[in-house]
């Protein structure tokens, strides 16, 4: 009764602080359990869908076949395979009021009896029954087409079938969700059509001939024989072998490569949302370590008096272990119950980007047992581990007063200026209480840390996601033309001419090779030198190859070893001379010379993309739409970007937006804490300045003064401890994306924003916080 | 005629306590007189320490008026009341209430530095030379937790007198110290006093009352009465503390 009585007490007294602690883990769990519930709904969803809508374990796309059912009957008889699906589709270019698609879209045939697909209401907020049909004229998107060209019901989409007008203009009906492209991060994408259209442009591309634009193609769900131990690598090698797939696949990706393309998002947002948790883990240490110190500075001679009614040191340190972790249970409890309606958030404001409604439910029970139970356990000893010197209380010398302040018998002696008297003594009221604005600092030196390191990503990504595409590109550019008709490429060039000089050019082209059996994208380049090389040397030589580490690391080989390449006329040995960067396709890319591939590929004008850097950049756009205008489906323009660039910027933006906010409200909460224990503490102090005739102003400035001087060496500290680690750290997770060369620089988001808003939110909380100083008399300060 | 430094007209004072508003002053007149020392005495829970801060304008009062030279006290703004702490007023506190981890010279150097009178030289020299008036001299660099209370009041005294007030408040300077270091801090306020200092200080001990040439008695939030005696000569200690004593023996105290 009497344990219950003096907890009751405690929690009554200690009420500020224990909310504040309350506060703290209720931020982190919420932010903990969104990011689980993400990732882990996230990534059991997406392979549930994928096996749901029956796509394989290897899909092929493939084109210009006269007679696909033999293929996929070829590929059917091969023992490690059990059945071959086929779904119909035409490639095609698209255009959304003036925007050209970079990548082309496949027109999906859509039968309603397969129940591939799941269907969204039009406010995309749910689902709705599949139609039995999609009518003429109607078209069904993935919601990613709303971030990538902001398309809406009711919206046209024109795909040009063949030359000389022949367009066929859809009607956007609504939205599909799309297991298997329905991301942005995937440049390819899914339209479902209707049978009568579908027919109508079957009709278009073979009544064209050779002006047909679209081309008729299907995708083959290959699934593996359930015996078969074979990786999808080693199934593709087999299937390459024993069929002609390879000579008309346009590519193959597995259902494990498509999963990670349509995770990507999710994967980098729960990574880093995981990296802030830690980040607000440690800061909840640092407060609460500060808050059971002076707690117990408070509680000290009510414990001695304890002691002498019989409690027991044990009993002393498990009555401090139980009050807080009413206010830990509870703040876990109710962030991790907070998290279900912030991952509905998440997913709404996600479903545009990733294409797919992420459901909604706490993290799963096996997950938030593993990491909930472990920051449980952490906190339990490190409570344990702090409140220990309660045991060792001597109940007279307590009583006496004699021990249990901060012992500020030392007190570093900093110049007391007449001139800067308000500075001098907010410099000495902080040396003298060191420890206790020590916590203070380790938070700025965290909070700043992480938003530095987030700034330095957005620098890498930079305002028109550059760092992104130098990334994914194999070398860089300004445009890229491809001519298709019976215009030159000269002709193009010179209408450039006309807008901007050229300042260099190269060629690139981006044929099938198989290396050592296995299918890839070659990065066939003129100048092989513009590669981005991480490692050796690029491929000069007519026998040289460079891979990306993804592809080496698949292959099991290194710098210096041999590969066999096999192009559509022949096949050769190269050796790997270097590995260099390219994501594209999630780094499954070789890179060649043009030498060197034509020892095994055969050439054509149309397979190269010329590649110009202009001297002009700002007229890039001005250039683009000349050209488009000129020869129209004759044409192919492309920039260093793609569509779903801007919404990886965009959500870039709201992720430092969201850390901000949470950066904001966690200096608030450890200023308001650490604040009104200090204001307690040095109460008698701030009364005989007031008696000295200092104002509530002065002095309220003098104590923000002291978290400026404490929060500023603690953000520059951060930034330079971001400096370093923020490339191994954030160069682990792009590696999830294929991303292998990330090297951040600083810039003034990441340098100065950080360090001057952990600084002024420290300072201006502060002031707020002394405002109490306002309210209380000076002989109510000074009276003890 | 002597001069008026301070008037406290009707002044009331209450606390809001579990609903109810016990009136501590209940319309106190009184007045405080240029070159006095003035002896505010009472039992325990008379007022003595709500008046002494009222009437510096620390505490503020439910109801009445206080002037100070004139000025109305508790009509002034934030920023005035804290000039006129640090420009006219010094205050010794009976805890020592200097600031821990200023050292003593530090202490009395800052109060000299919120004047805003002298430049921080002169400030200098001033803090050295009352610290050596005082006796501390020899601990002006220790911290107030490394001397003794004596010291520690001594230089408290030395903080009240940096700005030349034209008063100091002194709320039971010697309570918390034995009895030689009362006697020398009243020795001081004494000394002061001969040198033409206003002090207003709050006591319940008669031995200090002696030291005072005007003594107000307070009962129950009220000046009840008050007696008048010469300036204090150390041979005359004994005799003004049997007066007094008879006096408050009429007052029923």
């Amino acid at each position: 009764m009497g344990y219950k009585t003096v907890l009751k007490a405690n929690l009554k007294r200690h009420r500020g602080a224990l909310f504040g602690v309350w506060i703290l883990l209720f931020f982190t769990c919420a932010a903990l359990g969104v990011a689980l519930s993400v990732w882990a709904n996230a990534g059991s969803y997406i392979n549930s869908e994928i096996e749901r809508a029956g796509f394989g374990d290897l899909t092929a796309w493939v084109s210009g076949l006269p007679d696909t059912n033999s293929l996929s009957e070829e590929i059917s008889r091969i023992p490690e395979v059990s059945q071959v699906e086929t779904q119909e589709l035409f490639f095609s270019d698209y255009t959304v009021e003036e925007q050209e698609s970079d990548s082309e879209g496949q027109l999906i045939r859509y039968h309603a009896e397969e129940n591939r697909y799941r269907f969204f209401s039009e406010d995309l907020q749910g689902y709705e029954e599949p139609p039995a049909a999609v009518f003429a004229g109607e078209i069904y998107v993935s919601p990613s087409m709303v971030s990538m060209m902001g398309l809406s019901v009711g919206d046209e989409i024109r795909f040009p079938i063949a030359r000389a007008g022949r367009d066929k203009v859809f009607t956007v009906a609504g939205f599909y969700e799309d297991p298997f492209m329905g991301s942005f991060m995937i440049g390819m994408k899914g339209f479902l059509i209707g049978g009568e259209d579908f027919l109508e442009i079957r009709q278009v591309v073979q009544s064209s001939g050779i002006d047909a634009l679209a081309r008729e193609g299907a995708m083959l769900h290959i699934f593996a024989a359930r015996s078969n131990a074979l990786s999808a690598a080693e199934l593709n090698q087999v299937i390459n072998e024993h069929t002609a797939l390879s000579s008309c696949a346009e590519f193959i990706h597995s259902e494990s490569a498509i999963a990670g393309f349509m995770l990507i998002l999710q994967n980098a947002f729960g990574v880093l949302l995981l990296a802030f948790v830690l980040v607000l883990l440690f800061v909840v240490m640092i407060v609460l370590g500060y808050s059971i110190r002076t707690g117990i500075e408070t509680d000290y001679v009510n414990m001695g008096i304890l002691k002498t009614t019989g409690f027991t040191g044990g009993d002393l340190q498990r009555l401090q272990l139980a009050q807080y972790l009413i206010s830990i249970v509870g703040g876990m409890i109710f962030g991790l119950g907070a998290s279900l309606p912030l991952s509905r958030v998440v997913s709404s404001m996600t479903l545009t980007t990733t294409g797919i409604r992420v459901p909604v439910s706490l993290p799963p029970p096996g997950w938030s047992a593993l990491f909930f139970g472990a920051v449980f356990a952490w906190m339990i000893l490190f409570i344990l581990a702090k409140t220990r010197p309660v045991q060792e209380i001597a109940p007279m010398k307590a009583i006496r007063g004699e021990a249990g302040g901060d012992g500020t018998g030392k007190i570093q002696r900093t110049p007391i200026v007449p001139g800067y008297l308000h500075l001098s003594i907010a410099l000495r009221q902080l040396m003298s209480g060191k420890r206790r604005y020590a916590g203070a600092c380790m938070v700025a030196v965290l909070l700043v840390f992480i938003t530095s390191m987030i700034g330095r990503m957005d620098n890498w990504l930079g305002p028109d996601g550059k760092g992104m595409m130098d990334a994914f590109n194999p070398a860089d550019h300004d445009i890229g033309v491809q001519m298709f008709g019976e215009s030159s490429i000269e002709e193009a060039e010179e209408m450039i001419r006309r807008y901007s000089g050229i300042t260099d050019d190269y060629l690139l082209a981006m044929p099938n090779v198989a290396v050592d059996g296995m299918d890839y994208t070659a990065n066939v380049i003129t100048e092989p030198e513009r590669f981005h090389i991480l490692e050796g040397r690029t491929c000069l030589g007519e026998d040289e190859i460079v891979l990306t580490e993804f592809v080496a690391a698949n292959l099991g080989v290194q710098i210096g070893d041999s590969v066999t390449v096999t192009g559509d006329s022949g096949s050769g040995e190269y050796i790997v001379s270097g590995i260099y960067s390219c994501a594209n396709g999630m780094g499954d890319n070789a890179g060649m010379s043009r030498e060197g591939y034509l020892k095994i590929g055969q050439d054509a004008p149309q397979l190269w993309c010329h590649h110009y850097f202009l001297e002009d950049t700002t007229q890039k756009a001005a250039v683009i739409s000349a050209l488009e205008d000129t020869y129209g489906g004759d044409i192919h323009i492309h920039e260093n970007t793609w569509p779903g660039l801007f919404g990886i910027i965009s959500a870039m933006r709201a992720l430092m937006i969201v850390l901000y906010v949470m950066t904001a409200g966690f200096i608030l909460v450890v200023t308001a804490l650490t604040g009104s224990r200090l204001l307690a503490a040095e109460q008698r102090d701030m009364g005989i300045y007031k008696a000295l005739g200092f104002t509530n102003r002065s002095l309220r400035l003098s104590f923000s003064l002291r978290f400026a001087m404490i929060a500023l060496p603690g953000s520059v500290i951060g930034l330079i401890l971001a400096a370093f680690l923020t490339d191994p750290i954030v160069s682990a997770a792009m590696k999830l994306a294929g991303i292998s060369n990330f090297a951040s620089s600083p810039s003034m988001v990441s340098v100065l924003l950080p360090v001057l808003t952990v600084t002024l939110l420290f300072t201006g909380f502060a002031f707020l916080t002394a405002g109490r100083l306002k309210k209380t008399d000076v002989t109510i300060l000074i009276s003890e | 005629m002597k001069e008026i430094l301070l008037k406290g007209t009707n002044i009331c004072k209450s606390f809001q306590e579990n609903g109810a508003e016990p009136r501590i002053l209940q319309s106190v007149n009184v007045e405080i007189y240029k070159g006095d020392f003035t002896i505010i005495m009472g039992a325990s829970g008379a007022g003595k320490s709500t008046l002494l801060y009222a009437l510096s304008g620390m505490d503020s009062i439910t109801d009445g008026e206080i002037l100070y030279k004139g000025q109305p006290l508790n009509r002034l703004s934030e920023n005035r009341k804290a000039a006129l702490r640090a420009r006219e007023f010094g205050f010794v506190f009976q805890q020592t209430h200097l600031v821990s981890n200023l050292t003593l010279f530090e202490n009395v150097a800052v109060a000299g530095y919120m004047t805003k009178t002298a430049g921080p030289k002169e400030v200098r020299q001033r803090a050295r030379e009352l610290l050596k008036l005082m006796h501390v001299e020899n601990a002006k660099d220790r911290l107030p937790s490394q001397v003794s209370g004596g010291e520690a009041q001594r230089a408290a005294i030395a903080r009240a007198m940096i700005g030349d007030p034209g008063l100091i408040f002194a709320d039971e300077p010697t309570g918390a110290l034995n009895k030689s270091n009362s006697e020398e801090v009243l020795n001081l306020l004494s000394r002061l006093h001969e040198n033409g200092q206003s002090i207003l200080m709050v006591t319940h001990d008669a031995k200090a009352a002696v030291r005072g040439n005007r003594i107000l008695y307070l009962e129950d939030g009220q000046i009840l009465d008050e007696l008048t005696l010469p300036a204090f000569r150390e041979e005359d200690a004994r005799a003004r503390e049997d007066k007094i004593s008879v006096w408050l023996s009429s007052l029923q105290w």
